[in-house]
């Protein structure tokens, strides 16, 4: 009885030393953090030493800990004054290091000017408009908005719907990832990805993905997502799309077919009916729920305010709108044959229309 | 006996307006088209090309659209009085055009109502005018003037029910507006030769042909 327990007590631990043998960093992640997650370290050595340790411990870099990158850090520190070493992220990200540095932007700006290397995220963790504020960062908006309105209809609509990696890398495979946008207070039309804090206590729940996906079975339903954007009415909340792709990559350039909007536009209904819901998370990032095929595409209430010109038509309407135009055209067809065959009670003169 | 006589019909500004709106409807209709359903037509080569002559020919058409409501109200002051149906148009009048498109004209009847430049339309042209006119043209224009400038009025159209209802709103005017451009065009062919009603709305004259006893209209 008590060899057995033993036994059983050694192998797991046996076995979480071989699985979570990364996370034996951590106890030094620990030392580290209890000067570099103190906010009082910003007073006195300034604001970038400062770590905050819940956004820290989201990324998978606190699994590879502090020691993994800077893995000189003298005795004395921080007394003695020398700089611990920083790894460079070529060391572990070769591939991505290796396409970045190739690319068009690889001589503008550094890994770190896009990433924090202590509050780094996967792309499917993260809003739209973090994304975006990554570029914003050095490239002013309202400048990037007047030089692509010269040659791109409505820019101000695509940079609100559109990542600038859409267009500047050979990212792919494209899906529409919804988020729920709160009015900024003051502003008429000024909305930011809402926080966990507004929707939870719009939900009253802890789990806000139950705010759309009523029946919780982790996949937002057509009909839920028609509920839902009738509850949001007068919320001063809205439900925004984003083209976003699922595979991000580092070739950023200025992609000729980008020009061509048909490239997006003309991609066709079929191109469009994976998309997501990314929540809030309340320890920082997102989450996100699948919605159900072709949401996108539904007639009205599925996305009320997200379009996309020519590639997300509602079939149900074309057939409307069809039924509508044959309906003109049979008239000149079924008058006409008449017209024809009755042609001889009609002398020239005799009448007028 | 019976002779022929020339009736000043259709005057300069309302033909212009005319063509204008003719021209931009028929472009309108084709890019729309393109816009639409670019997977599948390709006419006007680039996509944004579609966009930018659609854009276009919808100021053309708001433009022209503006010039006939002036002149038929400000100039002619005769707006009301063409393009408003009577209450016996309404009652009998529209019946009795219908009675005649649908049968005796397929029998040798003539026209019920004949055209005067204070009456030119018959009830049907009438009402279906009115309907255009008043209802269709102005709700396209409008609709496509939001569309024109998403982004900044944004919170205008999700006060109508967001982009997806304005959108679906303008797809179905433009195909009741296709639809009446068949009925239209194909009636325009019913005068007593195919172009008769051509003709007066190129350069403004009708022929007519009247009897001789009847006393001339003034013109
Ligand atoms: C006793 C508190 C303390 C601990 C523990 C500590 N640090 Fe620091 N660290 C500091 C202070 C204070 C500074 C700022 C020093 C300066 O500005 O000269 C600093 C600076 C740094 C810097 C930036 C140096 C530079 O000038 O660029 C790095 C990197 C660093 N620490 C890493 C670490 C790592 C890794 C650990 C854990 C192994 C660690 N520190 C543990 C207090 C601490
Ligand atoms: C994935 C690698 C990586 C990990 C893990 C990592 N760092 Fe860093 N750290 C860096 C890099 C790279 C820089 C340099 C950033 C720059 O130059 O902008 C840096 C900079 C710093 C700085 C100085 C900030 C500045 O802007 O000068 C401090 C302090 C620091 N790290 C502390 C830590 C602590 C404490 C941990 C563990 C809790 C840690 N780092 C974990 C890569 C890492
Ligand atoms: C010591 C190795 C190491 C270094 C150095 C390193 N990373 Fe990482 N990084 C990882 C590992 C391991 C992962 C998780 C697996 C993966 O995505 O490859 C990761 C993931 C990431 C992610 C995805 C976020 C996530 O949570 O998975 C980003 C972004 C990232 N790193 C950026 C950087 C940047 C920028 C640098 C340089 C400042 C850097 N890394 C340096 C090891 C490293
Ligand atoms: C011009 C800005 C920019 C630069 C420079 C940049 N990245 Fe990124 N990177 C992004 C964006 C945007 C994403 C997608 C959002 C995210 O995950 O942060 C991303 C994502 C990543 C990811 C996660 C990819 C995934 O899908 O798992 C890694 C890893 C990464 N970057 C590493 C690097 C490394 C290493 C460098 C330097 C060689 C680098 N980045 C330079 C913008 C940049
Ligand atoms: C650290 C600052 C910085 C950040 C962050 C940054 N860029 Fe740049 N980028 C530059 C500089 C500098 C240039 C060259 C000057 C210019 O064209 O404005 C540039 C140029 C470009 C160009 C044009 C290249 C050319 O040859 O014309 C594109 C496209 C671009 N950046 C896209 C992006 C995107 C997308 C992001 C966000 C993922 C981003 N940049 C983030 C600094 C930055
Ligand atoms: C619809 C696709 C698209 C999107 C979205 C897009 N761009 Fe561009 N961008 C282009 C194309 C195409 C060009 C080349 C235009 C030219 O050379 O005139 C360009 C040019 C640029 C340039 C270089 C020319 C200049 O204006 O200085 C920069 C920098 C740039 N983009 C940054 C961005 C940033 C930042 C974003 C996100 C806010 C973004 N772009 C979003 C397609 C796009
Ligand atoms: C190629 C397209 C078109 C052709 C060939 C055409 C032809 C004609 C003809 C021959 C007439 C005179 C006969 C009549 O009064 O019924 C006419 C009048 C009229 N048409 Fe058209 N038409 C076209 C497009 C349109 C469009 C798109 C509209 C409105 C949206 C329109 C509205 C009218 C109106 C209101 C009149 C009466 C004008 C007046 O005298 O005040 N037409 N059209």
């Amino acid at each position: 009885m008590h060899a057995n327990k033993r036994i059983l007590w050694i192998s797991f631990s046996l076995l979480m030393m071989f699985t979570l043998s990364a996370f034996a960093a951590l106890p030094e992640n620990e030392k580290c953090m209890n000067c570099h997650g103190q906010r009082e370290i910003k007073s006195i050595a300034g604001n970038n030493v400062y770590i905050d340790p819940a956004k820290f411990v989201a990324t998978t870099h606190a699994i590879v800990g502090c020691a993994s990158c800077h893995d000189r850090v003298s005795s004395d520190h921080p007394g003695d004054g020398s700089a611990p070493t920083r790894a460079t992220c070529g060391d572990c990200h070769g591939p991505i290091f290796d396409e970045y540095s190739k690319s068009l932007h690889g001589s503008k700006a550094r890994c770190n000017d896009c990433h924090n290397p202590h509050d780094v995220k996967l792309p499917v963790i993260m809003s739209g408009d973090e994304i975006n504020g990554k570029c914003a960062k050095c490239h002013d908006t309202r400048k990037t908005l007047q030089n692509h309105a010269k040659w791109l209809p409505q820019a101000e609509l695509h940079i609100d719907s559109l990542l600038c990696i859409t267009c500047h890398t050979g990212s792919k495979d494209y899906v529409i990832t919804m988020s729920i946008e709160s009015r900024q207070p003051g502003s008429k039309d000024v909305f930011k990805s809402a926080t966990y804090e507004e929707l939870a206590t719009l939900s009253k729940m802890e789990d806000i993905g139950r705010l759309i996906d009523l029946n919780g079975d982790n996949l937002v339903s057509l009909e839920e997502l028609r509920v839902f954007n009738h509850h949001l009415r007068g919320k001063n909340m809205r439900l925004w799309g984003m083209m976003t792709p699922e595979i991000v990559t580092h070739s950023y350039q200025i992609l000729e077919n980008r020009w061509d909007c048909s490239f997006c536009h003309a991609s066709g209904p079929k191109a469009m009916q994976k998309s997501f819901l990314a929540f809030p998370q309340k320890k920082g990032g997102y989450t996100r729920l699948a919605v159900e095929k072709g949401a996108i595409l539904d007639i009205l209430y599925g996305t009320p305010d997200f379009y996309m010109l020519g590639s997300t038509r509602s079939t149900p309407l074309n057939i409307v709108g069809a039924l509508i135009v044959i309906a003109g055209l049979s008239f000149p067809l079924g008058h006409g044959f008449f017209r024809l065959l009755t042609r001889k009670n009609r002398k020239e003169d005799d009448h007028e229309a | 006996m019976k002779h022929k006589e020339m009736v000043y019909m259709t005057p300069m500004p309302v033909r212009i307006w005319h063509w204008l709106n003719a021209f931009g409807i028929v472009t309108l209709c084709i890019t729309g088209l393109q816009i639409r359903f670019p997977d599948y037509i390709n006419i006007f080569g680039a996509y944004k090309a579609a966009i930018r002559l659609h854009n276009t020919a919808g100021v053309v058409v708001s433009i022209s659209y503006m010039l006939w409501f002036i002149y038929y109200l400000v100039v002619a002051k005769s707006l009301l009085k063409l393009y408003v149906p009577t209450l016996e148009d309404l009652k009998s009048g529209i019946l009795r055009q219908a009675y005649f498109y649908f049968l005796t004209y397929f029998v040798g009847k003539p026209n019920p109502h004949h055209s005067t430049p204070d009456s030119k339309f018959n009830p049907m042209q009438n009402a279906a005018y009115l309907v255009i006119m008043f209802i269709l043209l102005p709700l396209v224009v409008l609709s496509g003037a939001l569309l024109m400038y998403v982004a900044p009025l944004r919170e205008l159209l999700l006060l109508l029910g967001g982009i997806k209802m304005l959108v679906g709103t303008h797809f179905l005017l433009a195909c009741c507006f296709t639809a009446f451009l068949f009925v239209h065009i194909y009636l325009a062919t019913l005068g007593h030769t195919p172009f008769a009603h051509f003709k007066p709305m190129w350069n403004g004259w009708e022929e007519e042909t009247v009897e001789d006893t009847l006393p001339t209209k003034d013109k």
